[in-house]
């Protein structure tokens, strides 16, 4: 199905939520707004009378600013000198009848008279509630501002003209410097204005009120433009050429339907207006975005202004695909890791993970994934879309989860400790392993994105990202020891990845059989790098294998001359000690056929010979000696 | 089915503009090819103004993958803007078509040789089609393949439904409607197991009306009959 009328679907799915307020993780109020709504900060709120008389006014603090308006499709996109009043909330100029008198240049009558009477229409009209009617009557006696000044909430310098800007030369007529001028950025004149209605029991407040969004949106129904065809749903609904922006965030220009490029060869052609080539439904446009707004605000994932946004249809939360598996669930994983390394078991573990996602398929188990950027400041794209089956998706996942496996020690748990897990590694991390973790954040979404389908649709890893993740991870004295162990084992799980893929795979578990020779090389250099740590003892310099391994990769031979040269003496140093290491090199060079052991540079497989290697020694280390030891030498 | 022609389409990206994303030029291309894009295939492959397309069915035979990339489109004023653009990546599909005679053009009656014009279509299939093929868009080329219909492995077999919600199906010319005028048509498929069973485009539940338009005039002087062909190569020394 369309991505449009996914979003539309959501919208329908959840208006039980409309007009709610949730929070997210950084205390930002976000709501999936009503349609013909929006939001804007106010600075004063005033309170009148059922009967239409002022009641009282206060400065709003810039916590409790942010109010849910309703708009029309012109107020809603206005810009510059255009008049064009919102129908209830709105600024000093347009909703205050006697701002001549205080403030401007003289020309804003106008702004009120258009507010007035488009505010008059909707108070006089069948759709209006009691609350419309009381603010209007109170409105259309034009006297405002003098109310306010009374009230002192504006105030005025001794021409009777509005303080544009708060000055010391004003602390004779008012001692204190107001509360207003620390909530605007701006003069007084450009205060936003809300309103509400004292009742006779508690009421809710008027851009709270459910009753009041309906009242709105049944009346603007009507002012609706002509019907047509609309593309997303099919029905005739009245369409619109005006869409939403502010997508990402408040400040966000850019929109995904821009309906006024008529300079490029967009469209022109075959058809000659816009409105030839597609029109859409305001209803729909106005669900639509209001609901994927909403989803970016409540899950989506911003990178450099690059949105990766998953959810159901039905159900909104479902795993994230650029997730590692410890964070799609961190306890299977962790004890898997601990109890053993078979990936049968493993598997298991990741199948009752997505167990629990599959639990509560719904009647419509649908699964969207969707990507959104621009490359200009007016315009974005759909970079991605993917609508599948949850059944499908989940199915997928757990492959990744299971293919792309290795087991990584950079995670911490809740508690702040590293902890460590087998799974499969976020996508945000395979993007430093391969390109450094200061990368650029443009190459970091691009990397995001190219490996949405490898994870979705079991496509093959790009093999330039397994190349550099490789090269990375051969150079470790490039970078310290932490990022290199990350790096090498989201490496592995990569290299491990793309030879599962081949039905070549290697598990996590030493395989003594194995007599590749990459995978051998990559042995030995951990029997070197483990052996010279034990005899290094506290020293926390690098060892002679891991300082030579860029070159080992390319020039094995040779290179391993020069390992086992500077191995001696640490033989000599740990003595009967170092016996058991030397016999697992024996044994792993007599497994080299012969004209294997040469200077042909080194595959991807080595390093998992490498990281297995190094595993079971730590591991068998652990059994027999003091568990303390072997973690202070990890 | 008389006058079909069964096929396999491919090619590394497709481009169906999804007419919404088009206003503003960042393209996004449908989940699925429209009726007209895969018309247009059959039209590069043989067609004479004589005939009508047909598309009965296709098969979507990779799994559906997006992929974007960054794109200097050319503006009406000169120079460039940035777009990013949305291309199905990877794309097979298999389809089943069919030719009739366009009943709008009396004046092309002498042309009406069905065996003939399906002989000619199958050799132009074998050929690689007449025209080059592209999908959906000129810089996603496109080659055709004569195949079985329904044979081989598709990423959607035993998949089950999947509803594709309002689409385009493609545009009524007036020298195939008889009417003066260009309209889009709309409807809402369905793709089971992979197979989208296309609507004829007289039974598209929705046509919206785009503007006034007149069909060119074809006759004897500016197309050449089958048949006159056919006489002037065995006629002469050509063969």
């Amino acid at each position: 199905m369309s991505w449009l009328l996914n979003l539309y679907e959501t919208y329908e799915s959840n208006l039980d939520l409309v007009g709610e307020i949730e929070t997210r993780a950084n205390d930002q109020e976000f709501t999936l707004l009503p349609i013909s709504h929006t939001t804007q900060n106010a600075h004063i709120e005033v309170t009148v009378s059922e009967n239409g008389e002022f009641h009282s006014a206060s400065v709003i603090d810039k916590k409790d600013a942010s109010t849910l308006i309703p708009c029309t499709e012109k107020s809603a996109s206005r810009a510059g000198k255009v008049i064009s009043p919102y129908p209830l909330h709105d600024k000093l100029v347009y909703v205050a009848g006697d701002f001549t008198a205080y403030a401007g240049s003289g020309n804003e009558a106008e702004s009120f008279a258009h507010y007035i009477k488009q505010l008059g229409d909707w108070a006089n009209s069948s759709y209006a509630t009691w609350k419309v009617r009381s603010i209007y009557n109170y409105l259309k006696k034009g006297c405002l501002i003098q109310d306010l000044i009374k009230e002192r909430i504006l105030f005025v310098d001794t021409d009777k003209r509005l303080i544009e800007k708060w000055d010391k030369k004003y602390e004779s007529l008012y001692p204190e410097k107001p509360f207003i001028f620390s909530v605007l950025a701006g003069g007084q004149e450009s205060a936003f204005v809300r309103f509400n209605v004292r009742a006779r029991d508690i009421e809710k407040d008027v851009w709270d009120d459910q009753e009041m969004y309906k009242s709105w949106i049944d009346y603007y129904q009507n002012l609706l433009g002509d019907e047509d065809i609309c593309f997303v749903t099919g029905n005739r609904q009245p369409s619109t050429d005006k869409h939403a922006n502010k997508i990402r965030n408040a400040a966000d220009k850019a929109k995904l339907i821009s309906a006024n490029d008529s300079s490029g060869f967009t469209y022109r052609g075959r058809f000659n207006a816009s409105h030839d080539a597609a029109s859409i439904s305001y209803e729909v446009s106005q669900k639509a975005h209001n609901a994927l707004k909403w989803l970016i605000n409540r899950q989506g994932k911003i990178i450099d202004l690059r949105v990766f946004l998953i959810w159901g249809n039905d159900d909104l939360n479902v795993p994230d695909p650029t997730e590692d598996t410890f964070a799609i669930g961190p306890a299977p994983t962790e004890v898997a890791a601990k109890r053993s390394f078979t990936n049968r078991e493993y598997a298991q573990e990741v199948y009752k993970l997505m167990d629990g996602y599959k639990s509560n398929l719904s009647s419509k188990p649908k699964i969207n994934i969707l990507v959104l950027d621009s490359a200009t400041t007016g315009r974005m794209a759909v970079l991605y879309y993917r609508n599948m089956d949850k059944e499908i998706y989940l199915e997928k996942l757990k492959d990744w989860h299971t293919s792309c496996a290795w087991l990584h020690r950079y995670r911490k748990n809740r508690e702040g400790d590293f902890v460590q897990f087998y799974g499969a590694p976020a996508t945000k991390d395979i993007a430093f392993a391969a390109y450094g973790p200061r990368a650029n954040e443009k190459i970091v979404k691009g990397l995001m994105e190219r490996m949405l389908p490898c994870i979705v649709d079991g496509a093959n890893i790009p093999q330039d990202i397994v190349k550099s993740a490789f090269h990375r991870a051969s150079n470790p004295v490039s970078m310290e020891k932490w990022e290199w162990e990350k790096t090498l084992s989201i490496t592995c799980a990569l290299i491990n990845k793309t030879l599962k893929t081949r039905k070549e795979e290697f598990g996590l578990a030493l395989n003594t059989e194995n007599d590749d020779r990459d995978y051998l090389f990559g042995r030995l250099l951990a029997v070197a790098d483990v052996l010279e740590r034990r005899a290094l003892g506290d020293e926390t310099r690098a060892t002679n294998a891991i300082r030579y391994m860029n070159s080992f990769s390319m020039h094995p031979e040779r290179t391993w001359m020069t390992i086992q040269r500077s191995l001696q003496p640490y033989q000599a140093r740990l003595g009967t000690k170092a016996t058991y290491l030397t016999k697992i090199m024996d044994e792993i060079a007599s497994k080299f056929k012969v004209e294997d052991f040469n200077n042909r540079s080194l595959s991807g497989k080595y390093l998992l010979g490498f990281y297995s290697q190094r595993h079971e020694l730590y591991q068998k280390k652990e059994n027999n000696n003091d568990a303390n030891e072997a973690s202070g030498e990890e | 089915m008389r006058n079909a022609i069964e096929f396999e389409v491919y090619g590394n990206y497709a481009l169906f503009t999804d007419p919404l994303t088009k206003l503003g030029g960042e393209k996004l291309s449908y989940q699925v090819p429209t009726y007209q894009a895969i018309k247009g295939i059959v039209e590069s492959i043989y067609w004479k103004p004589t005939l009508i397309m047909i598309v009965d069915e296709i098969r979507v035979m990779n799994a559906i993958r997006m992929e974007s990339k960054g794109i200097r489109p050319i503006e009406y004023g000169g120079g460039n803007t940035l777009a990013n653009y949305t291309y199905l990546k990877d794309v097979r599909y298999q389809v089943r078509a069919h030719f009739e005679f366009n009943l709008n053009r009396p004046d092309l009656a002498h042309d009406r040789n069905e065996h003939k014009h399906h002989n000619i279509l199958k050799r132009s299939l074998k050929a690689g089609g007449r025209r080059d093929i592209f999908l959906g868009a000129r810089e996603c080329q496109g080659y055709v393949e004569p195949c079985e219909f329904g044979s081989g492995d598709g990423f959607y077999d035993g998949y089950g439904e999947i509803h594709l919600g309002n689409m385009v199906h493609g545009i009524n010319y007036p020298d195939e409607t008889g009417r003066d005028q260009m309209e889009v048509r709309l409807w809402i498929p369905k793709m089971k197991d992979g197979y989208i069973k296309f609507d004829r485009p007289e039974d598209c539940p929705q046509v919206r009306v785009i503007s006034e338009m007149k069909p060119k005039h074809f006759d004897e002087n500016n197309v050449e009959s089958v048949d006159d062909l056919f006489a002037q190569m065995e006629g002469g020394e050509a063969l």
